[in-house]
């Protein structure tokens, strides 16, 4: 057998076929460490934490707290740390480290209501639901984040019609700064839930929290390619469309079609739930990943992974899919791992009726032939989030359209400077627009910026001093844009 | 001359292959991310070398020129190649095919000619002293001697392609 030529070939091709799937994706080292620096998923602001504590019950939990504000303490609260910005951490700090605090408490299936630890994710969620064939009202695109996290972002997906998560949200129970443990619901506490919410863990430590549910529905998929210039009028239809219940679209970053090629796609009710289809795993991340390093090289290979992406996007018109797969994208392709570079988010929002001339403007900004630059961004995606009037950091003050972006940059001094300069302009013409940007994310902007943002800022700051005067519940975000020395820095 | 050359450069390259491939081991350690994947890409090498020499075997064409540039442009490569290429393992995938293959059909090429008995004896006594030599010289990177290797079967190619067609032009104007 071995002296035959197809024998020996088909060996090779075998065996070079199993090491190409099993080139192993390397996940980014990052976190908690009290050995060394602490970080959090971009490495950025590596930090000397105190100590890590692991969270097994509220009553340790309540006692750490306690004992804080007599000695004068620190806390941080983290779960998976995908926030970016030193929201989970600070100079030597005590972090509570939630991910162990994640049981699904009770499942409601009458009121369509769930009840979860905050250090579960939203995967322990589905899990937990899909049994009953319910699935979330508002989650972001993966379940790969905590609940806790999510809620202290204010998080959204692609869902359009139940609003950012904070609306989700029937009832929670807190540990208050000072030690207590409260329940909270939006009919007797909408001050404090909306501090809390969005309040990226300056409220104190979301132990559980009661979530509204919704049927776990077939949607069928339907995909459209189109201008950035007609987008606006497209999605007013879509808003209109009562069938369409989550969609999402993503812009053109290739050189030959740079903010000018869009496609679309909507999930439609088809009428039906299902109980049968299974929640899916992760799904050909390999190619993905290898898709997307590809297009991560910019130029003619980045218009390639454009066209790609464009005929895949185009092959899923007509299929159908659970809400809850919806909200349970891949992620593991997304890795990124490059010496000396990092891969950051950013999220911009503009109201619906400013996007056409936003984009416009932002591709004068932009360079579109960024593939010898240090700076590149490598995808937008737009999102719609319903105006929010249940948090006091909202940044949809009206109905948006947010644009997030993953940017790559180097991490020498002057390249940070340069990624810094580009975002402070991208904001500058986000706020000339009526937009705002996002806070889970690297603090680019400007104190400034930051409160041209959140005008809510001093409101929110004097309810944090109120309810915790001994700042016991800090982070870096906290330290950069709202300590006493940010607020008047300018 | 070209007797001479067809004499030698299999001798150079045999004894250089032997001589670069510790280098090449090193660079294929440090550019897999785990043990399983460097002994796989081990095995990828060793089946296509085995492919390769199969390959010489049914076809038997007469110039070698192509693997020698063939050989040296995928040494040159793996110098060039940087380490923080995302795609880096799948090129490294696919260069084994290559390496592999090209070394097989050119073993099997060699030892079909008339002076690859007395290349082998050579070979080993020129490995010894050569690795000897070697282990004297610090060398910061094995991607340094890698591309000078490439760069030199490379010429041996080119060198050989030139010969042949030299040859050839003179038994046609014979003729």
């Amino acid at each position: 057998m071995l002296k035959k030529t197809w024998f020996l070939a088909i060996l090779v091709c075998i065996l070079g076929t199993g090491i190409f799937f099993n080139i192993p994706i390397e996940k980014r080292k990052y976190g908690l460490s009290q050995t060394n620096l602490t970080t959090d998923y971009t490495g950025l602001l590596p930090e000397k934490i105190d100590r890590v504590v692991t969270a097994d019950n509220s009553a340790a939990l309540q006692q750490i707290v306690k004992q804080a504000n007599v000695e004068g303490q620190h806390i941080s609260i983290a779960g998976l740390q995908h926030s970016q910005g030193g929201h989970t951490y600070y100079k030597n700090g005590i972090v509570l480290d939630m991910k162990t605090f994640n049981e699904v408490l009770e499942v409601n299936v009458q009121e369509k209501t769930v009840r979860v630890e905050s250090g579960a994710t939203w995967e322990d969620v589905q899990e937990a639901i899909q049994e009953y064939g319910l699935a979330l009202k508002v989650t972001q695109s993966q379940s790969i984040f905590t609940v806790g996290g999510s809620l202290s972002i204010n998080a959204h997906g692609r869902d359009i019609r139940f609003g950012p998560m904070a609306g989700t949200v029937k009832a929670m129970t807190l540990l208050t700064p000072n030690g207590d443990i409260q329940t909270l619901t939006h009919e007797q506490n909408k001050e404090q839930l909306a501090n809390v919410l969005g309040g990226y863990g300056l409220f104190g430590v979301i132990l559980d929290v009661t979530l509204e549910l919704t049927e776990n529905d077939l949607y069928a998929i339907q995909t459209e390619a189109l201008k950035t210039t007609e987008y606006e009028t497209y999605f007013n239809h879509v808003l209109d469309d009562p069938t369409i219940a989550m969609h999402y679209a993503r812009v053109s970053v290739a050189p030959g079609s740079f903010l000018q090629e869009m496609y679309a796609i909507n999930y439609l009710e088809t009428g039906k739930q299902d109980t049968e289809t299974p929640l899916k795993g992760e799904q050909g991340m390999r190619l993905s990943k290898l898709a997307l390093d590809l297009g991560r090289q910019g130029g003619p290979l980045e218009d390639l992974f454009w066209t790609t992406q464009k005929r895949y996007i185009h092959s899923l018109d007509g299929e159908t899919i659970t809400r809850n797969n919806v909200m349970r994208s891949e992620s593991t392709f997304m890795e990124f791992k490059k010496p000396g570079k990092v891969e950051v988010l950013q999220e911009f929002f503009v109201p619906v009726d400013a996007y056409a001339d936003y984009m416009k403007d932002l591709g004068k900004l932009l360079s579109a032939k960024d593939k010898n630059e240090d700076f590149k961004v490598h995808n937008i995606t737009v999102r719609y989030v319903e105006k929010d009037d249940v948090t006091t950091l909202n940044y949809a003050r009206e109905d948006m359209l947010g644009l997030v972006i993953l940017i790559q940059h180097g991490l020498n001094k002057k390249d940070i400077e340069n990624a810094q300069n580009i975002i402070q302009q991208w904001t500058d013409l986000t706020l000339a627009h009526a937009g705002t940007y996002y806070l889970p994310y690297y603090r680019y902007q400007t104190t400034e910026q930051f409160q041209k943002s959140y005008p809510n800022w001093k409101t929110f700051k004097q309810d944090k001093l109120a309810e915790d005067p001994n700042e016991v519940f800090v982070n870096l975000f906290y330290d950069n844009y709202l300590s006493e020395e940010a607020a008047y820095e300018q | 001359m070209n007797n001479k050359s067809t004499k030698y450069l299999p001798l150079l390259v045999t004894v250089g292959q032997v001589v670069i491939f510790p280098y090449y081991i090193l660079w294929l350690k440090q550019v897999s991310l785990t043990f399983t994947m460097f002994a796989w890409l081990f095995a990828l090498h060793s089946f296509a070398a085995a492919f390769g020499y199969r390959l010489f075997q049914k076809r038997k064409p007469g110039t070698i020129s192509f693997i020698y540039i063939g050989m040296g442009a995928v040494y040159v490569l793996v110098s060039l190649l940087d380490h923080s290429f995302e795609l880096l393992l799948y090129v490294v995938l696919i260069l084994q095919v290559f390496l592999g293959a090209m070394q097989g059909y050119f073993r099997a090429w060699h030892v079909q000619q008339k002076s690859y008995h007395l290349d082998a004896v050579h070979h080993y006594v020129i490995v010894g002293v050569t690795m000897l030599g070697l282990s004297f010289m610090k060398i910061i990177s094995p991607v340094v001697f890698l591309g000078l290797f490439g760069g030199v079967v490379c010429l041996c190619g080119i060198w050989e392609y030139v010969m042949k067609c030299t040859l050839r032009r003179k038994r046609r104007s014979l003729k």
